[in-house]
């Protein structure tokens, strides 16, 4: 545990010099990193040498200043590295020094019998550490080494060299002292060496372990979704088989109360009416249950056709009345006249806006409810924003986040008070979205609640000419409203009261389509 | 009294569209596979089928065709009952020949409208 931290605070601490460049590069970091640690620790050991030269030698000269100066010269390239890069350059020159002044000990200290000769192990060494596992590279650093070598062997051996100045037991003090520093220099880079090893196998083994835990997430997330199939199928199923017996219920209890009325049976009729109608809730919430489960499974087909959503908007309140009625509420159908036709699927979106209105008419004691429909600019171009508003109880806030999930009412009390499935909400959304719209909620406690359904107002593709017939009415009525905001005023002065502005929309609208 | 050819396996559902579709008003008579509809269409002479298409091993399209591929047969119009009001079993109802569909659980007033809208164009 010491020594990996320890070996920690030292990465970190040659880290630095590396350049943003190289540490991106994992390879490159690891050559750096041995290219560091040789360059900082290495002269510490280097210049052994040139202190045991001054302390045997008896008459020291220049030569041991120079070397000393160039083993010294190793602690520059650190610097070098971090303030300009160039990575492999540096490493070149730094290798040529290294050659330079084991060559130049030997030249002045007994050419190939020197007691320094030990140090040339090094050069292959480290220059294969520094350069790593490119070809060109290691081609150039071995020529340098190799041409480096003749030139030595040529000016040693033809051109001339010094007479050793050191006394023989001088000299074997310095191999001494040149094969113990050597010795540690190299056991220095094997050590370091084996850690980058075993940190590269462990990481290898951490990795095969992370690969091992994907597999088995794959696998997890695929057996997820088996079950989740199995599960929509297995409710696309019971559902079907549902509907048979309800169909049942509905209809002998409708026949029933078709009896007891010729018979005159109130009493009885008022219980057979409540099969009737838990029969029809039952139906519904298969219904509810069968869709989702569709959505779910990816099963649900959108049926696209040109809509007019005014006249569906119509048809739905119209629908929805009889039910408002029964509660007391009003049900009001409030269209901006400009909605047109759209390529959407009717029945889906009849669907939701009956989720919707069911789920208002619920939650709402007295007022009313209102549908309104309008054309929007969203973020996607052009939308339809169809609302249902209500008087009712309210949402609080904090049930926003929750309210989509199937089976989640505005509080786990209000299902038994006012009754439900708590489906058509995520119902509602689900469809929303397979229409390629969204399903938004606005809401405040004892005030009431606002859902908007929108989606994108396609033009509707095929023949046309209805839609540009459309688009015609759409001018002509926005036309005629700038007219009749332009007009409001002198007819105010004219001392006559303005009509509003969407009555005189619909006289254009039935004028322009006679 | 128009006569109506009702072809549904269901026994429930068959005795309780039967017993309606009669206080309404029709002359009604049942098969209770595609087969024994196909024949009873050609032996009763409906003026109307109502066809369920969920049947078993001939299901109500394959009878559909078959009925209306047959000379005596071809005029009688018929009106596909289905679980889901899919668009693809809209469509299929019509490329079989079918004259309408309508979906269960019966709406009764609903499908009442449809057998006469039916009957009328005929």
């Amino acid at each position: 545990m010491s020594t990996s931290s320890t070996v920690e605070r030292l990465n970190n601490f040659v880290d630095w010099f590396i350049p943003a460049d190289v540490v991106s590069d994992v390879e490159m970091r690891k050559q750096a990193r041995i290219f560091l640690y040789s360059h900082i620790f290495g002269p510490f050991i280097g210049n052994t040498v040139p202190l045991a030269l001054y302390l045997f030698d008896p008459k020291p000269g220049f030569q041991i200043t120079i070397l000393a100066a160039a083993i010294t010269g190793f602690w520059i390239f650190p610097f070098v590295l971090r303030a300009f890069g160039h990575y492999y350059l540096l490493a070149t020159i730094s290798i040529q020094n290294l050659i330079f002044c084991i060559l130049w000990s030997c030249y002045f200290y007994g050419g190939v019998t020197s007691p320094t000769l030990p140090w040339v192990l090094t050069i292959p060494l480290l220059a294969l550490f520094y350069v790593g596992s490119s070809p060109r590279m290691r081609l150039v650093v071995l020529s340098l080494f190799a041409v480096n070598l003749a030139a030595f062997l040529f000016l040693y051996n033809v051109v001339g060299h010094p007479a050793s100045t050191m006394p023989v037991s001088a000299m074997q003090s310095l191999g001494l002292v040149s094969t113990i520093a050597t010795s540690i220099y190299v056991a220095m880079m094997a050590l370091f060496y084996a850690n980058a090893l075993a940190a590269q196998v462990e990481l290898g083994a951490e990795m095969r372990a992370h690969m091992a835990k994907a597999a088995d997430l794959r696998s997890a997330v695929a057996e997820a979704e088996r079950a989740g199939a199995a599960k929509s199928d297995f409710l696309a199923k019971i559902s079907h088989e549902l509907r048979t017996p309800l169909n049942a219920v509905i209809g002998y209890s409708e026949m029933l109360m078709e009896d007891m009325s010729a018979a005159e049976e109130t009493e009885a009729i008022a219980d057979v009416k409540k099969i009737h109608g838990a029969g029809h809730f039952l139906l519904k919430l298969v219904n509810e249950v069968l869709d989702l489960s569709k959505i779910e499974a990816g099963k649900m087909e959108v049926n696209v056709e040109p809509v007019d959503l005014q006249a569906l908007l119509e048809r739905v309140g119209e629908r929805h009345r009889p039910l408002a009625r029964q509660n007391n509420l009003d049900l009001v159908v409030s269209c901006d006249p400009a909605l047109g036709v759209i390529a959407t699927d009717s029945a889906k979106l009849e669907n939701a806006l009956g989720e919707l209105i069911d789920n208002a008419i619920k939650f709402t004691r007295e007022g009313g409810v209102t549908l309104v429909g309008e054309r929007v600019r969203g973020a996607k171009g052009d939308e339809v924003a169809i609302s249902v508003r209500d008087t009712g109880v309210g949402i609080a806030p904090e049930r926003f986040g929750s309210l989509f999930e199937q089976f989640n009412l505005a509080g786990d009390t209000s299902a038994s008070k006012y009754g439900g499935t708590g489906l058509g909400l995520a119902l509602g959304q689900k469809i929303s979205r397979l229409l390629g719209g969204d399903l938004a909620v606005e809401s405040q406690l004892n005030v009431g609640s606002c859902f908007t359904i929108r989606i994108p107002a396609k033009p509707v593709e095929t023949s046309a000419k209805p839609a540009a017939e459309d688009r015609d009415v759409a001018a002509a009525l926005s036309a005629a409203e700038t007219f009749h905001r332009q007009l409001r005023p002198l007819i105010a002065q004219a001392g006559r009261e303005a009509e509003p502005a969407s009555g005189q929309g619909q006289e254009v609208k039935a004028a322009v389509n006679a | 009294m128009p006569k109506i050819l009702l072809v549904e396996d269901n026994e429930i559902n068959r005795d309780m569209l039967t017993r309606r579709l009669a206080r309404s008003g029709f002359d009604v008579c049942c098969a209770i596979d595609g087969p024994a509809g196909v024949a009873m269409a050609a032996s009763e002479r409906p003026d109307l089928i109502l066809m369920d298409v969920a049947l078993g091993a001939m299901d109500g399209w394959e009878a559909t065709e078959l009925i209306k591929r047959s000379p005596d047969t071809a005029d009688i119009p018929v009106i596909a009952l289905t679980a889901h009001a899919l668009a693809s079993d809209r469509e299929k109802s019509v490329s079989v020949g079918c004259a309408d569909f309508d979906t269960k659980p019966v709406d009764l007033p609903r499908l009442l409208g449809k057998i006469n809208a039916c009957l009328s164009a005929h």
